[in-house]
């Protein structure tokens, strides 16, 4: 067997190029709804009222106790049909559809989200009591205590691990494959398919995902670096 | 300034709190001493309501503190000083003392800068106003919590055990900007394990013991012919 790595580059590295910018747009769109979710989860775990909490962590646990892959497909090929089905028993005949990377996107950010509150919440725990009564008691608001005063200083100490769940999103756009969402994996696979060239394409594929996540968490490391001075 | 009748405080079953009876008087500076669990703390939080009371009546400047009165109004006159400080880490000295007058008090930029500078002359650290918090010793932070509570223009402040956390050296400086203030007319309420600082500075000694006010009186009476026998035994350890 005769491997050809020249034509595989040729013909995939082009390919997988185009991939990329899937897979950023993917991991910039589902992180950023990760933390506006992962705040909103947060924060509503850490109010007083029961209805919220109590919704939020029954949410919290359908989601970390299923798969990715399995809400990402649920939310590509079932939501749209339970949609239909529901406006359908109100009298209307609907064809709702998720485009395949909004759902990606959708089942990114609901996922990460989930995990991403408990560290926030965490975070926010971990900020000394001290600090909110300082400010209540020069006059601000629970609400300002939280968002001026508290919050800046919980993120502050969580960014290297957010950071670190960036790096896993990356890695885990290649499970948009599953719906039809054209990043690098489904990209290698068609390719692999047509040309016969497995070793090859699987193995840059590998290289594909390591040219982004080891620049990605050496960036990472340095903000750590950064901020522990 | 406050005028408050049993009042009184629960956590769950345990009372910390049991029918505080008090006046305080604007530009009275008052200090309350006693054990530790005694409630003094407690007490002093209920004051700006950082603890909400369980019983009995709290009146400021005549208006009766309730969920009807305007919490953040009364925040803003009646200032507090922390054991711990609690400076916000993420400001410069200079924000901490700027940031709630412009933020709550609607303060100009440029007056709010002015006035900061100028109290942290007062407390002899305006040399460090563009420094962070944690490079400063404890007795400098407290000293600029003090500026920062006076920079929202009090009517009066209130102090938790302001010197407790500091180390012996330290203790002194914070002092002295706390006798300044007494001198200068500002109404206070101290808790404090400080008896030489109570015995100069205050109009008032109040001593109070697992939740009540044991004994209250100037401070030749309370320290040189105390009248209860709880008073002595406290500061027959203390002094």
């Amino acid at each position: 067997m005769i491997l050809n790595f020249t034509k595989a580059a040729e013909l995939l590295i082009p390919s997988l190029l185009h991939g990329f910018t899937v897979v950023i747009q993917a991991t910039i769109f589902g992180f950023l709804l990760a933390t506006l979710l992962g705040m909103i989860i947060a924060i509503g775990r850490l109010s007083n009222i029961k209805v919220i909490k109590g919704t939020l962590y029954l949410f919290l646990e359908l989601i970390r106790g299923t798969p990715l892959l399995v809400q990402l497909v649920y939310i590509y090929y079932v939501v749209p049909l339970l949609l239909n089905l529901i406006a359908g028993m109100f009298g209307y005949k609907t064809d709702v559809q998720i485009a395949s990377l909004t759902a990606g996107i959708l089942g990114l950010g609901i996922n990460y989200g989930c995990y991403m509150s408990e560290v926030i919440r965490a975070s926010i725990l971990s900020v000394d009591r001290g600090q909110t009564e300082a400010a209540l008691a020069l006059g601000l608001g629970k609400y300002q205590a939280l968002f001026r005063i508290v919050m800046p200083q919980a993120l502050r100490n969580i960014i290297p691990s957010l950071g670190n769940y960036l790096v896993m999103m990356v890695k885990d756009t290649s499970l948009l494959a599953y719906v039809a969402v054209n990043e690098l994996l489904l990209r290698t696979q068609t390719f692999a398919s047509q040309t016969f060239l497995t070793i090859e394409s699987y193995t840059f594929l590998a290289l594909a995902y390591l040219v982004i996540s080891i620049p990605l968490s050496y960036i990472v490391k340095i903000i750590e670096n950064k901020l522990k001075n | 300034m406050f005028n408050i009748t049993e009042l009184g405080k629960k956590f769950g079953d345990l009372e910390v709190l049991k029918s505080i009876s008090l006046f305080i008087e604007e530009g009275e500076v008052v200090c309350i001493i006693g054990p530790s669990g005694s409630g003094k703390s407690t007490f002093l939080r209920c004051l700006n309501l950082l603890e909400i009371p369980t019983s009995g009546k709290l009146y400021y400047e005549g208006t009766i503190v309730d969920a009807d009165l305007d919490t953040k109004k009364l925040r803003r006159e009646v200032g507090m000083v922390f054991q711990k400080f609690n400076l916000f880490p993420m400001f410069t000295v200079l924000e901490n003392l700027t940031y709630a007058p412009i933020l709550i008090n609607k303060m100009k930029k440029d007056e709010a800068h002015e006035l900061a500078i100028d109290l942290l002359k007062k407390v002899g650290l305006a040399d460090k106003m563009h420094m962070y918090p944690s490079t400063l010793s404890g007795g400098q932070q407290q000293r600029v919590a003090i500026a920062r509570a006076l920079a929202m223009k009090p009517k009066m402040l209130l102090f938790d055990e302001p010197t407790s956390a500091l180390d012996p050296e330290l203790v002194g400086d914070v002092l002295e900007v706390m006798k300044q203030l007494a001198a200068e007319g500002m109404t206070m309420v101290v808790v404090t394990h400080e008896m030489g600082f109570a015995r100069e500075v205050a109009d008032r000694v109040i001593f109070m013991d697992k939740g009540y006010v044991v004994e209250e009186g100037v401070p030749e009476k309370i320290f040189n012919q105390p009248d209860n026998p709880r008073t002595r035994e406290f500061l027959a350890r203390v002094l």
